[in-house]
C-alpha cells in the first residue's frame, strides 16, 4: 500500500517533504506550564524535520534526508515530488542523524545520484563524506531555472555544515536556525497560510533547546550577526529544517530572533530536543 | 566478575586512568595534527560498559581491542554522550558482535536519533547502569542539544564528550594531557575548540568558564575524559582551564 505523501510545493520547483514525528509531550507540558497563547491542551505538538527537493528544468537536488524514523516518508515524498524524474544530487546540510539519516537508502534508490557535502569542516571521513563532492560559498549550482548558492552557516552545531540559497525565488535554507514547533493541524503549511502569527515564544521554545548555547553567548554578538544576515538576505523567504516555510516578511523573523537570543541568555536553556 | 581488569592493561590496547576505567584511544589525522576519536571502557560488577562507540572509521580496531580487553565477551551496556556519528557509529556493528546490550542516551526523541531501542536518562539525574551509578550533567561545551556529560561516581572520572579536546602531535597519541609537551599544548586546545564548537565565536568567555567551574565544584573529577583529546588528570586541570579560557577569548575575539 502506498503511504500518504507528505510533500507539497512551496514555490515553483521547490518541494517540502516533512517528517512530523510523534507528539512532543514534554514540550507541550512545558509550554502549558508557561501559559503560552499559541498552544491548546490536547492538540498534537510537532517539531518537524524538513527535506527540500529542488527540481530545475535540467537537474534535481534534495537538501537533507529526514531522520532514520522517516525512511518511508522521504522515499515516498521524493518519488511523488520527482514525478518520474531521477534524483541528480543529494546535499547533506550537516551530517547530523535527523538530517542525514537516510543518505544510504536514498543513494540506493537513486544509484545515479551524486552525493554533495559542505566544504566547511575537517572531519568528512568520519561521516562517510570523504568521497562526496564539496560545495561552499564560492560555488553555484545551476539546476536550470533554479540557481543554488551555499553561504556559510552562521548559526550551527557541527563544523561540517552549510546553508543554501535558491536565487531565482530568493529562498534561504537556514537548517537548524529559525525552527519552531507547530500544531497537529498546521503540518505541511507555510506560515502565510496559518490563522495565527508566529511569535517570539514559539521561536524561543525551539532555540532554547537546540541552540542551548545561546545561554553562554554575548547576545550583542549574535544580534550583530543576525542583523548582518537581515541585510544580506533582505527580501528572501526562509526555509528552515525544523519549522514551517516563511515566504513573506522575513525581516520580522530576524528581528524576533534578536529577542530570542536575549531571552535565552537571560533565562537559560529550555531543555533538550 | 570478569577478572580481566585485575591484570595490568596491555598499553597497546588501552590505558588505565582510574580503577576500572580504561581509555581506548584512536586517532584521526588532520593536516594540523591528530584528533582523538576515543571510547572509554568501564568495568562493572558483572562485566563491562562503554562510554560512546567511536567512529566507524576505527571499527575494526575498536572491536578487536574491546574484544580482547573483555576476554572476548564484549560489553553489556553502552552510555552514549550524543548521537553524533563519530560517537554512535559503531552501535549497530557492536550489537551484531556482542548481542543487544543496553543503550543509555539522553536525547528527548530517540527515534529521530536512530536509537529506537535506547533507554532514556534525563540530564541532572543519577542512574545505575549495570549496577554502577552515573550522574548525567548538562554540558556547557557541546555541539548537539541532547549531549550529556557523564560522571562516574565510583572512579570520579568525568566523561565530557566534545568538550576539553586537544589536537596533538602524531607522536603523542597515548600521552595524557599532562604528558604533552607544554610547547604547543595551548595551541592544540585552541585549534580543537575553534574547529569543533563553532558557536564559541559568539561566546561570552566568562559565562562559559563560570558554568565549567560550577560543575567541577559539585563533581570534583579525578580525571576529565574527553572523546577528542588526551585525558586530563585532576592535577593538570587548572593548567588546562587556563589554556581553555585563553582559547575561548581568542575564538570569541574573532
Ligand atoms: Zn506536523
Ligand atoms: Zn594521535
Amino acid at each position: 500500500m502506498r503511504m500518504k505523501s507528505r510533500q507539497r510545493t512551496i514555490a515553483p520547483g521547490i518541494h517540502l517533504i516533512q517528517e512530523c514525528g510523534r507528539h512532543r509531550g514534554g514540550i507541550a507540558d512545558a509550554v502549558l506550564a508557561r501559559g503560552v497563547d499559541w498552544y491548546r491542551e490536547g492538540t498534537e505538538l510537532h517539531v518537524p524535520q524538513n527535506a527540500y527537493l529542488l527540481a530545475g528544468d535540467q537537474k534535481t537536488l534534495l537538501f537533507d534526508t529526514l531522520s532514520p524514523a522517516a525512511s518511508k516518508t522521504v522515499l515516498a515524498g521524493l518519488e511523488d515530488a520527482l514525478d518520474g524524474r531521477s534524483l541528480d544530487y543529494l546535499l547533506i546540510s550537516h551530517p547530523d542523524v535527523p538530517h542525514a539519516g537516510n543518505t544510504a537508502q536514498i543513494l540506493r534508490r537513486y544509484p545515479g545520484c551524486q552525493l554533495l557535502a559542505p566544504r566547511a569542516g575537517e572531519t568528512h571521513a568520519l561521516y562517510h563524506l570523504g568521497e562526496a563532492e564539496r560545495v561552499g560559498p564560492d560555488d553555484e549550482l545551476d539546476l536550470g531555472g533554479l540557481r543554488l548558492r551555499f553561504p556559510e552557516a552562521t548559526f550551527l552545531d557541527a563544523a561540517v555544515h552549510t546553508w543554501m540559497t535558491e536565487e531565482t525565488s530568493r529562498t534561504l535554507f537556514t537548517v537548524d536556525w529559525l525552527g519552531f514547533p507547530h500544531l497537529g493541524d498546521e503540518c505541511l503549511k507555510c506560515v502565510d497560510e496559518l490563522d495565527v502569527e508566529i511569535g517570539v515564544s514559539r521561536l524561543e521554545e525551539f532555540h532554547s533547546r537546540v541552540m542551548f548555547w545561546f545561554q553562554y553567548v554575548d547576545p550583542q554578538k549574535v544580534q550583530a550577526a543576525t542583523d548582518a544576515l537581515a541585510v544580506e538576505f533582505e527580501g528572501y523567504g526562509i526555509a528552515p529544517a525544523h519549522g514551517l516555510p516563511i515566504r513573506q516578511d522575513s525581516a520580522r523573523y530576524f528581528a524576533l530572533m534578536n529577542e530570542v537570543v536575549q531571552r535565552v541568555a537571560d533565562a537559560g536553556r529550555g531543555g533538550v530536543l | 566478575m570478569s577478572g580481566v581488569g585485575k591484570e595490568p592493561t596491555d598499553p597497546t590496547l588501552a590505558i588505565e586512568l582510574a580503577s576500572g576505567v580504561r581509555w581506548v584511544h584512536e586517532c584521526y589525522p588532520e593536516p594540523i595534527g591528530h584528533v582523538h576519536v576515543s571510547v572509554f571502557l568501564v568495568e562493572t560488577a558483572t562485566g563491562h560498559l562503554l562510554i560512546d562507540s567511536g567512529s566507524f572509521y576505527h571499527r575494526d580496531s575498536l572491536a578487536r581491542r574491546v574484544g580482547q580487553l573483555t576476554g572476548g565477551r564484549g560489553i553489556e551496556a553502552l552510555i552514549l554522550s550524543h548521537s553524533d556519528y563519530p560517537h554512535s557509529g559503531n552501535i549497530p556493528s557492536f550489537r551484531r558482535d556482542w548481542g543487544d546490550f543496553e543503550i543509555v542516551a539522553s536525547c528527548a526523541d530517540a527515534d529521530i536519533q536512530g536509537l529506537p531501542y535506547a533507554r532514556r536518562v534525563r540530564i541532572g539525574e543519577t542512574a545505575e547502569i549495570s549496577g554502577r551509578p552515573f550522574t548525567f550533567l548538562d554540558p556547557p561545551l557541546a555541539d548537539r542539544s541532547h549531549t550529556t556529560w557523564v560522571f562516574d561516581e565510583a572512579s570520579r572520572v568525568l566523561f565530557v564528550a566534545d568538550g576539553f579536546g586537544t589536537i596533538h602531535p602524531p607522536d603523542a597519541c597515548a600521552s595524557s594531557w599532562g604528558e604533552l609537551d607544554p610547547d604547543g599544548r595551548a595551541q592544540g586546545v585552541f585549534e580543537f575548540h575553534e574547529q569543533t564548537l563553532p558557536w564559541l565565536r559568539f561566546a561570552d568567555p566568562a559565562r562559559v568558564m563560570n558554568a565549567l567551574h560550577a560543575i567541577f565544584e559539585r563533581h570534583a573529577p579525578a580525571w576529565v575524559a574527553p572523546i577528542h583529546g588526551p585525558p586530563i588528570e585532576a592535577n593538570d586541570l587548572d593548567a588546562y582551564l587556563l589554556d581553555l579560557s585563553r582559547a575561548i577569548e581568542r575564538i570569541a575575539a574573532r
